[in-house]
């Protein structure tokens, strides 16, 4: 960290004050005084209890909360409250080792029976992880230290899930009390959150817990905060307020690569693209042809788009599935090249030579005014009118409940486990909420979900393929983010996550 | 005088009941559809409904309403449906950035206001050319634009003051002063244009009363005449709209707020707005209200000590 | 907050010449020429431009300036040219539509409220002040979620949202002009509520107005901006605060992009400003009474190479040869001076704002003897306070003295520094004004204005002040002093604050005393009094006065000596009896005849400063 100084402020203030007190700051990161790692974030989580928790929020909970199962940097397993589990044959009951003499902050242990409560607990409320372990039909508690998952039918993403938000394990003590885990975390956890520094909303601020059953984590405190805009970002660790943050907007990214006190990681995790919803074509007829979906496909100038609105930080793609999944197929990032008269011959061959319109809401922190006015243009010289309908507070729900629209565009980060990809995006759900599926893709999902992820690759190559050639969906590419962090600082980009664990970090 | 504040305090607590009566009503206008904020993209409808009727909002509006107020009237003003804080303590932490910046905005605006307008509405000619020009750019410029200048200049460039950040009072007074240095500098610039204009249009106002030419009759010097009589009567509607200035700072906060990064309660009320959190955005709309009544009471208090034929009005 | 939004002393006119003036005022005429241009521009804007402004192609994104698109492009790949114009049209439409919808409802209600008054005025302001207490924010994201998201929409809200600032503006002038007496004329008269409003009222109200939709524009169109970078924005329109919102965006790639549409908002808000200030500066330049506004102080120093003091004879073209009353002077001083008052050849102008002089006064000659009362009388407007002014050294702003030279007691007075003549005022010569009520600073005491030249000019300690204070409002009549020294300016009555004044005046025992109509703005038993009192302190404390009057009563009933002016000369000077009797000149035979007191007495409308919120 950069100790921020200046004799001018300094005179300034001590003149101004009478005092000599201590200039306001981070603290610098020399050896024996308390060390603080400063993170920044566009990203706020809700609240600190894990039922609300996303994958997108976890490093707010990780200092608290420890996972059942721990995330490495690669996307690989690693023991954390669970030191083993295990299938049975089946692929569908899973068993679970745990730690033991591991207590939470409140002094209760943990043991099976606080991992059943947890899990059941996550289930009842509703939230994010309740959708994620829907398929989990039970949770039997064999004895203090080991505990069994019963699903319905075999779900390869459940380790993932377990190493994710429905991973983190509170203390069954807080459950009593409604609304305690929001503000007052209780997790095994190296640290706990500091309330009276903590600004809800703004400023995390968590102090290290001394007694932690794990390794020490390198820092004694570790605060987040939530940002705005990146230009504040930026500034901020530009002038040593902030010693790391990934970063998305690829001015913002130049803007601090030439800043010698920095080190700078490109973090690829988002692809961005037009998702479509309306496959079977209830509100745009057009889209249940696969060859006007085709034509949407080859419409797009993703060269083009890809280094005027990402100064080429990416690469294009027509898949959904990124590279660190196995079902991936490099050539099919570049399966619909830019060709509008093909586009054109494909509408005219789906019986649209006409042309159609096709409505999409505009999330502005999404579809930036480039994006967004290429696209209409791109499209509207093979005939098809975009629309962007303006979002406002309810848009969530006319894309979701009301099924107004037949696709959006949306930034979706690229998982390493393929059955995220497929049950997010292919699975009738949250993403195909018109449950819009085919013979192909019920073949295949069916074969993959009874075997180990290895087994698997072809298949998901194989649908992957399928999902390309039928034009599910439009992405257009990968962005690149880019981890920056102070010199003083060391980050690990997490594969899979848009922003690193708090264990990725370390003084450099 | 007593009088006069019970008067107001009344009618102040009743455009208080008034606008949040207005509000609650407003905010059930949109469909902020909070249940699926919290609960995600992938809730089922009886996740949803669950949720709705835990939050109450699956009751009328004006029953939802009452329900507030009894709890408002006893101080309780209930926590967020997103992170699950106390308002009350929400709004307590977060009061003494916005405060510290409102207070120190004014009072810089107060100060350079008065000299730069008496210096123009009394010297006039080239002077006062200069201070009207000033306050015009000062006024024209985008607000966000002297902003990121300042931030870039200041912060970035020449490093005198962190660019982002709070640091609190009680915590270190240098902290402190030098977090908020440069957002108050870039609040005040636009304040400084508009008041000190109208400084300088009471000033010249005021030199034409015929109790000034009196007064010069007197044999009285100018200088007395201008600090002692002149500034005394042409502050009253200065301070008007210095307390127009201060009410509409919270607007002003919020853009500024969010390029420092600072925990206010402007980019509070936007956050929480959007997202329609209605027991801390209730809170706030309460609290600003009071701020506002008595920020005016006070004004026109200042105004009556000032100006003696205002009392009885 | 309080109620003085507008104050207003008297019917104010947009006059005729108003935007004569205005195109006469550089600043106005620049920042109109400016907002025309940039109106012209975006009407044009279809003509100028060579591609729509939604035209996006992404290869040319932040492309510089090339052939048909001077400015370049923006991150979409659009001219950018074209969407500032197309902007342009948005946004300044957009602020029309809040001007229109705040004008609608700010000012037909405030002038009934204000005309009205009582419940419907008090339920008014009620509401206005509750418009300006509503959460902006919540009603904005209300009425999007209700009436959609469009930047009309977004500007019809922020015009009613913005309207309290007429309704205020309008009431407050209302309420002052409605107790005004022409007002009150109009109704006795039996004119309906309708038309005094239309023909009186709204006549008052127009120039704040005028200024006030100035600001207001302004603020619309950087309040838009403001919205559209927190997200409360105009879609997919073309605003200049969509394009500064964009350019911030990409402010680390092209911070150039900032600059167009923030030269344009900067430009267009900063040109409204002016031109408010232009047009409050022209519609509040009242030329009656010969006070053209300049941007000058009154100085006492002559510009214009003054005549030497002491080689000022009587111009001997001058009419004291072959005037009569010329004679009579002479008895009063060695060279036919006077030894208290001497004027000769005294001559005022006001500076003009193409910097030459209006003269106002012309070669005036005038004596006062000690323990004389010397009459100064002319109609409105002939020059005589002028010439008391000039006496004084307080003339107003940009006006001076020309030519000619003043001798107090014996020493020239013209030419001499500020300080030195600052002296004389208040010891040496002291005034009694006009209007009693409007002389008085309202904020202080009548006591503590009385105490403070005493303590300044006299140098004595706060409680001998305190008691001499007493002493002359004893020496004036008062009757009960101490409670009189309490009391604030509009706690007493006008006869009163006159006995005020002239204890104000007597405080540090002047020799000459100037009084400027001092009775005219009273009733008449008061007139009385006052008149009795002045001659009772003139007799005891041996005192020249220069009475100036338009009415001919009070010169007979007071005057020694009397001159009598006209369009800023002396027609005819001798002792009142010599004037009253056997007037010389044909103008005093005029005035002798009209015995009419038709003249206004007070000053037109001054528009106080508007309000920027």
């Amino acid at each position: 960290m950069r100790k921020y100084a200046s004799t001018v402020t300094a005179a300034l203030v001590l003149a101004l004050s009478g005092c000599a007190g201590a200039q306001g700051g981070p603290e610098s990161g020399t050896s024996g005084a308390p060390t603080t790692l400063n993170i920044a974030t566009l990203t706020k989580t809700t609240s600190m209890d894990p039922a609300t928790a996303v994958g997108s929020g976890l490093p707010f909970f990780q200092p608290v909360y420890d996972t059942l199962i721990k995330r490495e940097p690669d996307g690989s397993y690693s023991p954390m409250l669970a030191t083993e589990w295990a299938y049975d044959d089946s692929n569908t009951e899973l068993a679970l080792t745990l730690r033991g003499g591991v207590t939470f902050q409140d002094g209760t242990a943990f043991d099976a029976a606080a991992v059943k409560a947890n899990l059941d607990r996550f289930k009842k409320a509703g939230g994010p992880d309740a959708a994620n372990l829907a398929g989990l039909k039970s949770v039997e508690v064999v004895d203090a230290t080991h505990v069994k998952l019963t699903l319905e039918r075999p779900d390869p993403g459940l380790l993932f899930y377990l190493s994710d938000s429905a991973g983190l394990m509170a203390s069954p003590a807080a459950f009593a009390k409604a609304d305690e885990l929001k503000t007052k975390p209780n997790g095994t956890g190296p640290y706990r959150l500091d309330g009276a520094k903590t600004v809800i909303g703004t400023k995390w601020v968590y102090t290290r817990r001394s007694d932690y059953w794990g390794a020490k984590l390198p820092y004694d405190t570790i605060t987040m905060s939530v940002f705005d805009n990146e230009t504040a970002i930026v500034n901020g660790i530009k002038t040593g307020q902030i010693d790391t943050a990934v970063l998305q907007d690829v001015g913002q990214q130049a803007g601090i690569k030439s800043d010698p006190g920095v080190t700078v990681a490109d973090y690829p995790f988002d692809f961005q693209g037009l998702l479509l919803f309306d496959r079977g074509g209830k509100v745009t007829p057009a889209l249940r042809e696969a060859k006007v979906r085709q034509a949407l496909n080859h419409a797009l100038d993703r060269e083009t788009m890809l280094s005027a609105i990402r100064q080429g930080r990416g690469e294009i793609t027509a898949q959904v599935f990124g590279p660190s999944s196995t079902g991936y197929v490099k050539e099919l990032d570049g399966r619909y090249p830019y060709d509008p008269a093909k586009a054109k011959a494909l509408l005219q061959e789906a019986g649209y030579g006409d042309g159609f319109t096709m409505h999409l809401p505009r999330i502005t922190a999404i579809v930036n005014d480039a994006l967004a006015a290429s696209m209409q243009t791109d499209l509207g010289k093979v005939g098809v009118k975009l629309v962007w309908d303006q979002a406002d507070t309810s848009v969530m729900k006319k894309i979701f409940i009301d099924r107004e629209y037949s696709g959006m565009v949306m930034n979706i980060g690229q998982s390493s486990n393929d059955w995220i990809v497929v049950r997010t995006l292919v699975l009738p759900g949250t993403f195909n909420m018109f449950g819009t599926t085919d013979e192909t893709v019920g073949k295949l999902v069916a074969e993959i979900q009874g075997k180990s992820a290895e087994a698997a690759k072809a298949d998901f190559q194989e649908l992957n393929t399928h999902l390309v050639e039928e034009g599910w969906f439009v992405p257009f590419f990968r962005m690149t983010n880019l981890l920056v962090s102070d010199k003083d600082v060391k980050a690990v980009p997490q594969a899979g996550m848009a922003v690193p664990s708090i264990y990725n970090y370390a003084p450099a | 005088m007593p009088m006069f504040i019970a008067r107001r305090l009344s009618a102040g607590v009743l455009l208080l009941f008034v606008i949040s009566l207005l509000s609650y009503l407003l905010l059930s206008l949109p469909d902020l559809d909070v249940a699926r904020q919290l609960l995600g993209n992938s809730a089922g409808q009886a996740a949803i409904e669950t949720k709705n009727h835990e939050l109450g909002l699956d009751r009328p509006v004006m029953v939802q309403y009452t329900d507030w107020l009894a709890h408002a009237l006893r101080g309780d003003f209930g926590t967020s449906w997103f992170s699950g804080e106390d308002v009350t303590q929400a709004i307590m932490n977060r009061l003494p950035v916005t405060a510290s910046l409102m207070i120190c905005v004014t009072l810089v605006t107060a100060v350079v206001s008065l000299l730069l307008g008496v210096w123009a509405g009394v010297r006039r000619g080239a002077v006062d050319r200069v201070v009207q020009v000033l306050g015009v750019a000062g006024y024209a410029l985008p607000g966000f634009l002297v902003t990121l200048v300042i931030v870039v200049v200041f912060a970035v460039q020449l490093r005198w003051f962190p660019a982002i950040g709070y640091v609190d009072l009680g915590e270190s007074f240098s902290g402190w002063l030098s977090t908020i240095t440069l957002p108050v500098l870039s609040l005040s610039i636009g304040s400084i244009a508009g008041v000190s204009q109208q400084v300088r249009g009471s000033v010249i106002d005021v030199l034409r009363q015929d109790y000034v030419r009196t007064l010069r009759a007197r044999g009285l010097p100018s200088s007395r005449i201008v600090f002692r009589h002149v500034l005394r009567n042409a502050s009253a509607p200065a301070l008007s709209v210095l307390g127009m200035q201060f009410v509409s700072l919270l607007g002003g906060a919020v853009l500024v707020e969010q390029i420092f990064g600072l925990p206010g309660l402007g980019s509070m009320t936007v956050n929480y707005t959007t997202r329609g959190d209605i027991p801390v955005i209730m809170a706030l709309v309460v609290f600003t209200v009071i701020g506002v009544v008595l920020i005016n009471l006070l004004v026109d208090i200042l105004i009556g000590w000032l100006n003696p034929k205002a009392r009885t009005a | 907050m309080n109620e003085g939004e507008g104050r207003v002393n008297a019917p104010s006119t947009v006059r005729r010449g108003a935007l004569g003036r205005l195109a006469r005022n550089p600043l106005g005429l620049v920042s109109a020429a400016v907002l025309a241009l940039i109106a012209l521009a975006v009407l044009l804007a279809p003509v100028l431009v060579s591609q729509p402004p939604d035209a996006s192609d992404l290869r040319h994104a932040f492309a510089g300036p090339s052939g048909g698109h001077p400015l370049g492009f923006d991150s979409a790949g659009r001219d950018i040219w074209s969407r500032l114009l197309y902007g342009g049209r948005t946004t300044l439409s957009g602020a029309l539509i809040s001007l229109a919808v705040s004008l609608l409802l700010g000012v037909p209600s405030g002038l009934v409220a204000g005309y009205r008054g009582g419940r419907l005025d008090g339920l008014a302001s009620w509401i206005a002040n509750l418009v300006m207490a509503l959460p902006a924010m919540i009603v904005l994201l209300a009425s999007r979620a209700v009436l959609g998201s469009t930047v009309w929409v977004l500007m019809v809200v922020l015009g009613v949202l913005v309207a309290p600032a007429f309704f205020r503006l309008v009431r407050g002038i209302v309420v002052q002009v409605r107790g005004e007496l022409y007002v009150d004329a109009a109704r006795v008269s039996g004119l309906g509520d309708a038309r005094i409003i239309a023909r009186h009222v709204l006549v008052v109200v127009r120039g704040p107005i005028i200024i006030q939709i100035a600001l207001v524009a302004g603020i619309a169109i950087g309040l838009q901006a403001g919205l559209e970078f927190l997200g409360i924005g105009s879609g997919d329109t073309p605003t200049w605060g969509a394009m500064l919102n964009e350019a911030f965006q990409n402010i680390q790639r092209s911070p150039a992009l900032m600059l167009w549409p923030g030269l344009a908002l900067g430009l267009t808000s900063g040109a409204l400003v002016l031109l408010a200030g232009a047009l409050r500066d022209v519609l509040e330049d009242r030329t009656g009474g010969g006070s053209g506004r300049a941007r000058r102080r009154a100085v006492p120093v002559p510009a214009a190479a003054p005549v030497p003091a002491d080689t000022v004879p009587a111009d001997p073209a001058d009419a004291a040869s072959a005037d009569p009353a010329a004679a009579a002077a002479e008895d009063h001083g060695p060279a036919g001076r006077a030894t208290l008052l001497s004027v000769r050849g005294l001559a005022v102008g006001y500076r003009l704002p193409d910097g030459s002089d209006r003269e106002v006064v012309h070669d005036v000659d005038l004596d006062v003897a000690p323990g004389e009362i010397v009459g100064l009388v002319g109609e409105s407007g002939s020059g005589k306070t002028q010439t008391a002014f000039s006496v004084l050294g307080i003339l107003p702003e940009g006006g001076r003295i020309l030519r000619g030279g003043i001798l107090l007691d014996g020493q020239e007075v013209v030419g001499l520094p500020e300080r030195r003549r600052r002296a004389l005022r208040g010891g040496m010569v002291a005034y009694v004004p006009q209007e009693p009520m409007s002389n008085l600073d309202p904020a202080f005491t009548v006591g503590s204005q009385l105490v403070e030249p005493i303590r300044v000019r006299l140098g004595l300690s706060r409680k001998q002040a305190v008691q001499r204070a007493l002493d002359l409002l004893s020496l004036v009549e008062i009757a009960d002093p101490e409670r009189t020294f309490r009391s604030y300016p509009h706690q007493i009555s006008g006869g009163m604050a006159q006995r005020v004044l002239i204890a104000g005046a007597m405080s540090c025992e002047p020799r000459l005393l100037i009084a400027d109509e001092p009775t005219t703005a009273l009733d008449v038993r008061v007139q009385a009094e006052i008149l009795e009192l002045l001659r009772r302190l003139q007799r005891e404390h041996e005192l020249g006065v220069l009475l100036v009057t338009h009415n001919l009563g009070v010169v007979a009933d007071l005057c020694d000596r009397v001159a009598v002016m006209r369009e800023g000369r002396i027609v005819e000077t001798g002792t009142a009896e010599q004037v009253l009797h056997a007037p010389a000149d044909p103008y005093t035979r005029t005035l002798l005849e009209a015995v009419l007191d038709h003249v206004p007495a007070r000053e037109p409308w001054q528009p106080r400063k508007v309000v920027v919120p």
